[in-house]
């Protein structure tokens, strides 16, 4: 699905990613922890093809397609999804709007039919009840005055409108207490399925007991400096990460 | 003084005789004192500081600035959305060339009076409001020029508590080169209730001066709503003045779409006369290429216990620019005011140029006064946001702009014409669409 070789990124004239190498399979669900500033959001921001991001060396290949050429929105037709640590308040839009929008987008970039509004609202209705999204939240303008669970389930129910086949969290769990984790986590878990990968970012032990992971990485100062299976995420919990930013 | 200054003088020595109602001694007289009142100063320039960012004489040396022919033949309605946006509503219209009405409508009810601006200067209330002066000195000069040289327009007037059944269309049209000097009157005797549209396009004409004063007054708990839609001709030159006095609990709400011409200037005067009436005078504008356009307003809180809010949104795009001028006046008796006034640009390109000037003075010491300007770009944060969702640049920018644009929409207070001013954005953005492929 997803293979990073030797992947050497430059922010502002800085060199933030030194290294990576990652390969993701379909089907499977990896974390990749580290310390503040050790390059997870650099990382997620790349994939998903913001501007800003200098690669310098290495490569990036997903479903066998060099994907760093691919503009942002092509990256999102083709099936990358990046749920936001901070999803931007955009007044005037209503979310509902928003979402038609970028599902139809979605759809008619893979070629598939554009939905009528009978349609989608059947389907997002279905999807949005689930995660307790309310119409009211689908009438209100995207994002603004949402608190930050409410802002999470909606970056969670865009991404079970559009079925990516990618799916990035990037932290995920911030700023949600417990009652809300569970809900974002469990609906994260329904959209696990063995053609979808996952790319979950996190600071903190606490997403992985709701979102087991597959595999646990270890990012420090841009480089992935350990591999192990969902118990290296438990020890990271005990020991911190002093000995990886040192 | 200018050359158009000076066609514009001996425009009135040569016309005089034939402009309309030249029988009515005051009326020659008014136009008399107002020729040598404007030929005394000429045109506006941008030494004056209300025409600072505007350069009216300027535009004018470029723009034909000899009379229009009154039109007398025939001009086939062009299919132009500024006109359609209006066309789902059930509507009285009412079709000008060069100024000149030609329509007359038959199915009017009782107690309305709709007639060309010559028919109605015989009466008195149409008196009073030819009469009006506008409280900027700097303003006055160029309602001196109208007032000499005024030929078409409209008359309307609605007797004590009648409401005009349907909105009224005012299609101006501009059929041929040249200046047209036009006057709107609107009376709204106590308790009556009228919505005007208006729509201002070429049919024909490319190079031409539209010189629009609309006087309006509000009696005792009379309510205007009065929607506006500006898109002239690439070469035209629009300078459109609107006066409004506002008895007690009278309400008045004026939008104003602006799309077209070279340069355009829209200078609105509210002034409260009885306590516990209301003003919104909004408005939204979207430029390209080296369009130049000027709001300008002025609102005079001069009794106690009124609502003013002006809400105006700009988007320019290419080397366009945008002005908006504001001022709130509360003056020293006009306790319990509450005065709003907002403007907010969005500039799309590095060439384009906004300036603001929101202003309040306060004289009244219990009052509710805010006014803002701000002046940015498109949220790059928001643009990612939108496009990492799968929606393509030019759609997302598309959406951003709309949404812009759609909070001075929502101050329309007439459902139809909102969707009807959306769609036109929407044309707006699909022309920009277009021309960058």
């Amino acid at each position: 699905m997803l293979e990073i070789k030797n992947l050497h990124v430059k922010v502002g004239g800085k060199e933030i990613l030194q290294g990576i190498d990652l390969t993701v399979n379909a089907g499977e669900v990896h974390a990749i922890m580290g310390p503040n500033g050790s390059g997870k959001s650099t990382l997620s921001y790349l994939l998903s093809g913001r501007e800003g991001y200098e690669v310098t060396k290495g490569s990036v290949t997903y479903k066998g397609q060099d994907l760093l050429p691919l503009s942002v929105d092509q990256r999102a037709a083709a099936g990358v999804f990046l749920a936001f640590q901070y999803p931007i308040e955009i007044p005037g839009v209503t979310t509902m709007t928003f979402l038609k929008t970028a599902l139809n987008s979605v759809r008619k970039a893979r070629g598939e039919e554009e939905l009528d509004a009978p349609r989608f609202l059947k389907l997002v209705r279905e999807k949005a009840k689930p995660l307790n999204v309310a119409d009211d939240m689908l009438k209100r303008a995207l994002n603004v005055g949402f608190s930050g669970g409410e802002k999470k389930r909606a970056e969670i129910l865009q991404m079970s409108l559009l079925e990516p086949t990618l799916a990035i969290l990037d932290e995920t769990d911030s700023g949600l207490d417990i009652d809300a984790l569970k809900v974002v986590a469990d609906g994260v878990n329904a959209l696990r399925s063995p053609e979808r990968a996952m790319i979950v970012i996190t600071h903190y032990q606490r997403l992985l007991d709701y979102i087991v992971p597959d595999v646990v990485h270890v990012l420090s100062k841009g480089k992935i400096v350990r591999t192990g299976g969902k118990e290296l995420a438990g020890e990271l919990e005990r020991t911190g990460y002093a000995e990886f930013a040192a | 003084m200018t050359d158009a200054a000076k066609t514009f003088v001996e425009t009135y020595e040569r016309e005089r005789g034939s402009l309309p109602a030249s029988g009515l001694v005051w009326l020659s007289a008014r136009r008399d004192a107002a020729m040598k009142e404007f030929a005394a100063s000429g045109l506006p320039h941008r030494r004056l500081e209300d025409w600072r960012y505007t350069d009216l004489a300027r535009a004018l040396e470029k723009a034909s600035v000899v009379s229009a022919p009154l039109h007398k033949g025939d001009v086939a309605l062009p299919d132009a959305t500024a006109i359609n946006v209006f066309g789902a509503v059930d509507r009285h219209v009412v079709v000008f060339v060069n100024g000149v009405m030609q329509t007359k409508i038959s199915d009017l009810p009782s107690g309305v009076t709709v007639v060309s601006l010559s028919d109605a200067l015989s009466a008195d209330w149409a008196k009073t409001l030819v009469e009006t002066r506008v409280s900027d000195a700097q303003a006055a000069n160029v309602t001196a020029l109208n007032l000499a040289l005024m030929r078409g327009g409209l008359a309307l007037h609605l007797a004590k508590g009648v409401k005009l059944d349907k909105p009224l269309h005012l299609i101006h049209l501009a059929g041929d080169d040249g200046a047209s000097h036009r006057r709107n009157l609107v009376r709204l005797d106590d308790g009556a209730e009228a919505v005007i549209y208006e729509s201002y396009v070429s049919a024909g004409a490319t190079n031409y001066f539209d010189d629009v004063v609309t006087n309006v007054s509000l009696g005792a708990e009379a309510r205007l709503t009065h929607i506006k839609v500006q898109d002239e001709a690439a070469g035209a030159v629009h300078l459109a003045t609107l006066t409004a006095a506002l008895a007690a609990k009278s309400y008045f709400s004026s939008f104003t779409m602006t799309l077209g011409s070279a340069l355009s200037r829209n200078q609105t005067f509210v002034r409260f006369d009885g306590e516990g009436a209301q003003a919104h005078v909004n408005g939204a504008t979207a430029l390209r290429g080296r369009q130049h356009g000027d709001q300008f307003c002025i609102v005079d809180h001069a009794v106690p216990s009124c609502t003013s809010a002006t809400l105006y949104r700009t988007v320019l795009d290419d080397a366009s620019t945008g002005v908006f001028q504001g001022k709130v006046i509360v003056r020293p008796y006009a306790q319990k005011t509450d005065g709003r006034q907002m403007s907010n640009a969005l500039l799309l390109s590095r060439d384009a140029a906004m300036n603001a000037k929101p202003e309040l003075e306060i004289y009244a010491d219990d009052v509710q006064c805010a006014h803002g300007s701000t002046i940015g770009e498109l949220n790059r944060e928001a643009l990612f946001y939108l496009r990492s969702r799968g929606i393509d640049e030019q759609s997302a920018r598309q959406l951003l702009i709309s949404a812009f644009l759609d909070e001075a929409f929502e101050t329309v207070p007439d459902d139809a014409a909102r969707e009807g001013l959306r769609a036109l954005a929407a044309d707006w953005f699909r022309l920009a669409l277009k021309e960058d492929a």
